[in-house]
């Protein structure tokens, strides 16, 4: 509104300019001249003079009786030590508010004044509340939700969970769009390219994003598809990445099925969901690299590893050879003294058997000797030795009978030392019985 | 030994993760250093380590990053087909 057309909504005669003039001049009539004015009227006159020329302004002062409306309106106070001013930030403004500031907290309000018609009350329509300082009410928020999660004990240190060393799926929770998912997907495609990447889309901010992240943090962990997540945004203010400071996400941290690490872009802060993560990284490339190993690092790790097998192969090998030595060095030294034994057992056995064997000789020798005598005996050579004799015929026949000695014959007699030769003339038999 | 039930001489699938097969190799290679198994076992043992090296290498050599978009808890799609 410009000002010749504010002025013009000014009753005539109403002219604050000539206030002093009249003053002094006759005040009866002069007020008999003046026109009536509603409350309405008045009302409507000063929120439009008010309006028009305040603009908008920043307020400073302490908070008092800060209260929201079912609507959603805020109303509050905001006052010094002397004078104070009534305040409303109206549902679609106090939506951004993080939190709502403490009583007695001092804060800045940037607004326009106005004229509350129906009252009359002069107020402030706040747009923006900050608290003293940068970010004071963010940081009111921030530890408020800080406080009550430590409370639960989720902040503690002993419940993080360790970022698993070779994970095959890693899940991301963010923008689509963003350059944390460019980071992210670049570093983990340069370090380690065999590892499944499953994106879970999200926008990162404005109003809902926290509700929106959260549910991406969950669905990757009930998919059961990925060994850790991270949860992304690349840098921004602190209301860029107001999403990561609220509840939703903190408790879609704590409760997801495998562990989160957080990667919001910004060094110097940390968010609600680094404390609860388990893993806090300063920017989404740091988050991927927390997540995924190095090729090289593995390539190195698999390097050793072949040759510690190959050594142990060799050592078990070795140590088969060395305990083969061994016998074979134990058996080298028993060996001697067990032929020297043997040779010993061998001679005391070939000497027992030598004798055994003479004993024999000697028994068949004696038995020999025996035998020899009953020989002796029993040879003609002894019973011509007795006097016998034996006639041979021609060709060394025995002569037994008679028969044998026609008259005439002419026969040998074997004696002991000789042979007779004889005639026969003549025989006579005797009886059988005195032969 | 009686023991072939601890994965000594069992084939080593090819689709074990990187981690699974580097976590047995670490108990491969430290059962080989610390317990001195006899010979037989050495080998099966060594042949095994060496099988997963082999795989992991190939891995490491012929992978490509697979991105994909989760829609819901169990459905995917390649990341990047949707327009912005």
């Amino acid at each position: 509104m410009s000002e010749t057309r504010n002025l013009d909504l000014f009753p005539p005669g109403g002219v604050p300019e000539n206030g002093e003039d009249t003053g002094r001049g006759d005040p009866t009539a002069e007020s008999a001249q003046l026109e009536v004015w509603t409350p309405s009227q008045l009302n409507r006159a000063l929120r439009l003079m008010l309006e028009s020329s305040f603009g908008s302004i920043w307020v400073t002062g302490e908070v008092t009786n800060f209260k929201r409306a079912r609507s959603g309106h805020c109303y509050f106070t905001l006052r010094d030590d002397e004078a104070q001013v009534r305040c409303v930030m109206f549902r679609a403004d106090a939506a951004a508010l993080p939190t709502d500031p403490d009583e007695g907290m001092t804060v800045r309000a940037l607004g326009s004044v106005t004229v509350y018609e129906a009252r009359g009350d002069c107020q402030l329509v706040v747009r923006t509340l900050e608290g003293e300082g940068a970010e004071g009410l963010w940081r009111l928020a921030f530890e408020k939700l800080r406080a009550r999660l430590e409370s639960e004990g989720l902040l503690a240190h002993e419940r993080k969970r360790a970022i698993p060393e070779f994970p095959s799926c890693v899940g991301v929770a963010t923008s689509p769009t963003g350059a944390a998912i460019r980071d992210i997907l670049s570093v983990i495609g340069r370090r380690a390219p065999w590892v499944r990447v499953i994106v879970s889309a999200t926008r990162v901010q404005g109003e809902g994003a926290a509700l929106e992240v959260a549910e991406a943090i969950r669905s990757l962990g009930a998919s059961g598809l990925v060994d850790v997540v991270i949860a992304a945004r690349g840098g921004g203010s602190v209301e860029d990445l107001w999403a990561f400071n609220e509840e939703p996400v903190a408790r879609a941290i704590v409760e997801c099925a495998v562990p989160v690490i957080s990667a919001v872009g910004h060094e110097v802060d940390v968010t609600i969901a680094d404390l609860v993560a388990d893993l806090r990284a300063p920017t989404p490339s740091a988050g991927a690299e927390a997540a995924v190993p190095d090729s090289e690092a593995i390539t190195a790790i698999l390097d050793a590893a072949a040759a510690r097998l190959a050594r142990g192969l060799r050592g078990a090998v070795r140590g088969r050879r060395a305990s083969l030595e061994g016998q074979r060095g134990r058996l080298a030294r028993a060996l001697p003294s067990l032929v020297t034994t043997r040779r010993d057992a061998l001679r005391a056995l070939s000497e027992r058997k030598l004798r055994a064997v003479q004993r024999t000789l000697e028994a068949r020798r004696a038995r020999l000797r025996v035998a020899a005598g009953t020989m002796t005996a029993l040879s003609p050579l002894a019973t011509l030795h007795r006097g016998y004799a034996v006639p041979l015929g021609t060709g060394g026949r025995v002569l037994r009978r008679m028969g044998d000695f026609p008259d005439g014959l002419e026969f040998s007699l074997r004696v002991v030392d000789g042979h007779v030769e004889c005639r026969a003339s003549g025989s006579a038999s005797i009886d059988e019985a005195g032969a | 030994m009686t023991d072939k039930t601890d994965g000594t001489g069992t084939a080593s699938p090819d689709d074990l993760t990187l981690e699974v097969r580097l976590g047995r190799l670490e108990e491969i290679v430290r059962m080989l250093e610390v317990e001195e198994p006899d010979l037989e076992r050495a080998l099966a043992l060594f042949e095994e380590g060496v099988g997963h090296v082999r795989h992991a290498e190939e891995l490491l050599a012929k992978a490509e990053l697979r991105v994909e978009e989760l829609l819901s808890e169990k459905e995917l799609r390649p990341f990047g087909e949707v327009t912005e």
